[in-house]
């Protein structure tokens, strides 16, 4: 019996110490929202406070609120961010079912191909896309980065993580719909589809986070400040807000907060996505 | 693999049997031809682009109009001989070193730590994630913040653990610079690392830890003797994906230094960021991109290599 105490005695304090060991680890996280509740007084004082006591609001309201740049920045991303996921889920699903399901010649090198993508280093390919989007006027739109985003960024990962979850669909519950009279599309739109919900969450939820936080096509291809994304804005503001660290930790927060949000209520699947598509095919 | 077309047309219960084998049709490339369009024309094409800038000596004057002269293998010498790319290239392998080092041997001992259930484990290691999805742009700012001179949390604590006895500038220091976004990319790099190892570990079969507690091995040589050896494909699965997601960070130093004082940060993504959109040296750029991309590009392929011998063990 005090053995299996013991045991059980162990067993809670590996919570406590993994309590503690990801308390220090998410430290920073802690003190960007702590710091962004600051007054200017509070954060210059030596030594700091641990807790912002009284918390004030004023940072978000100089810095994000009543600041039509970022609310503009933050649409930015909003349209670009959805435009991408929108983009990112029409191609990404029947392209990852056929890779999955059809006798195609070059699965396999599309695959490879996909996985090379993933691994690029993606302001390399800003150069030579800025001066092709230069040609065609293509150059500071919304499309120039959702289009960059999608193809270089979120579309290469959701195939890879979708095609498994088409290969675990049963191929006869499509047939079988299929003698019933519906055609391939017709199966595919509404037997398959419906099956492999969970990975459309996944890869849309991904396409979301990685357009939302994406840095170097906001950068590179937009040229005018009424079209850039909080990212971009958030790195001016670096510059700008040099001692202002309250209102610049306010606005990254303001840029995170979706993104925290996103992760606790997709956490589940977020977590299976980044091990699908770093190492699965 | 040739049907006869025949039995393609074939009504009802014919069918059905067919339809396992039959070959791809026109009809079945509709899934994939959306999808193919965008990765040659986005991504492919300007790959291509690429190289054909690096053979031209492209400049604002002429890189709308597509009229810049072929100058052959200039630009890489160019490159090639150009000390700040050398300096780039050793700052590049420093800063992927230093991260991957620590990113590694910490996410590791995490990945044990949660390797054995226990309350709230899962709940614990989801949250380590949240480091790892947060934009990089707001990492960088916040930990500019964190690694202050003046005022950051970073000397506070330090200094109250007798570390430092002095206020160190971080960021504005070269000295110390590097250190400060390789402290950083540590930061962001350690769930990434753990999730994959955790992922290796929990596939290791427990009849193999409990036959060696029967044959008295303790915890260290059951870890040495068969921990070590059973880890080893995904260990290096996890370095080479490490080194090759690492060697392109561009983001977070960019926002946090770009790249300076005086290019004591500026890696070989902030190099060619620098050539072609601050001094539009177009030719230059795309040649660096191309030497670049030689790394990555066969540590892709070894990776690739790697994962079909684990596959087929």
């Amino acid at each position: 019996m005090t053995a299996l105490r013991r045991v059980q005695r162990w067993r809670y304090s590996k919570t406590l110490l993994g309590t503690l060991i990801v308390a220090i680890y998410l430290f920073p996280v802690y003190w960007m929202a702590a710091t962004s509740l600051k007054s200017l007084r509070d954060i210059f004082a030596v030594p700091p406070s641990l807790v912002p006591l009284p918390p004030v609001l004023e940072p978000y309201s100089q810095a994000v609120i009543n600041n039509p740049l970022v609310i503009k920045a933050i649409l930015n991303s909003v349209v670009i961010s959805v435009g991408t996921l929108v983009l990112t889920l029409v191609l990404a699903a029947p392209a990852a079912y056929a890779l999955a399901r059809l006798r195609l010649r070059f699965t396999a090198l599309a695959l490879l191909i996909l996985l090379l993508a993933q691994m690029l280093p993606t302001i390399l390919i800003a150069g030579p896309l800025f001066v092709i989007f230069s040609q065609f006027g293509l150059v500071d739109s919304y499309a120039a980065v959702i289009l960059a985003d999608t193809t270089i960024i979120t579309l290469p990962f959701a195939i890879i993580v979708l095609r498994p979850f088409f290969l675990s669909v049963p191929k006869d519950l499509e047939e079988a719909a299929m003698i019933d009279g519906a055609s391939r599309l017709g199966a595919f739109w509404r037997v398959v589809l419906p099956l492999v919900r969970p990975g459309l969450v996944t890869v849309g939820a991904f396409a979301f986070l990685f357009a939302w936080g994406e840095f170097v096509f906001g950068l590179t291809l937009l040229t005018s400040e009424g079209l850039q994304p909080v990212t971009v804005a958030l790195n001016k503001f670096i510059g700008q807000f040099s001692t202002r660290w309250n209102n610049l930790m306010a606005v990254s927060t303001a840029v995170a907060i979706p993104i925290v949000l996103i992760f606790a209520v997709l956490q589940r699947y977020i977590v299976g996505g980044i091990t699908a598509g770093a190492t699965k095919e | 693999m040739t049907q006869p077309q025949a039995l393609e047309n074939k009504p009802g219960g014919e069918r059905r049997r067919t339809l396992a084998v039959e070959p791809a049709r026109l009809g079945d490339y509709l899934y994939v031809v959306p999808a193919l369009i965008f990765v040659v024309l986005i991504l492919l094409y300007p790959l291509g682009y690429n190289l054909y800038i690096s053979l031209h000596e492209m400049s604002v004057g002429n890189f709308r109009t597509g009229t810049a002269p072929f100058v052959g293998l200039e630009m890489y010498s160019e490159v090639i001989a150009d000390p700040a790319f050398r300096h780039a290239f050793l700052i590049s392998l420093l800063f992927t070193g230093g991260s991957l080092l620590f990113q590694f041997t910490i996410g590791f001992a995490l990945a044990l730590f949660f390797n054995r259930p226990f309350p709230g484990q899962g709940l614990l290691r989801a949250a380590l994630l949240l480091a790892w999805v947060l934009p990089l742009v707001v990492t960088g700012s916040l930990f500019r913040w964190m690694l202050n001179g003046d005022y950051g949390v970073v000397n506070f604590f330090l200094q109250g653990l007798g570390v430092l006895n002095k206020n160190v500038f971080w960021l504005s220091e070269p000295d110390t610079a590097l250190i400060g976004t390789i402290l950083t990319n540590i930061w962001v790099g350690i769930p990434f690392n753990m999730v994959l190892l955790l992922a290796g570990l929990q596939s290791i079969s427990p009849t193999l830890y409990e036959a060696a507690k029967i044959d008295g091995a303790n915890a260290w040589r059951r870890f040495l003797y068969i921990t070590l050896p059973m880890m080893r494909p995904v260990m290096l699965i996890v370095i080479m994906l490490g080194f090759i997601y690492t060697f392109r960070v561009f983001d977070l130093i960019f926002v946090m230094t770009q790249g300076g004082p005086v290019n004591a940060t500026t890696v070989l993504p902030i190099y060619v960021y620098d050539e072609t959109f601050e001094f539009f040296h177009f030719g230059q750029g795309a040649a660096a991109a191309t030497l670049i991309l030689i790394i990555p590009f066969t540590l892709a392929l070894v990776y690739l290599w790697l994962i079909r011998r684990e596959e087929a063990a």
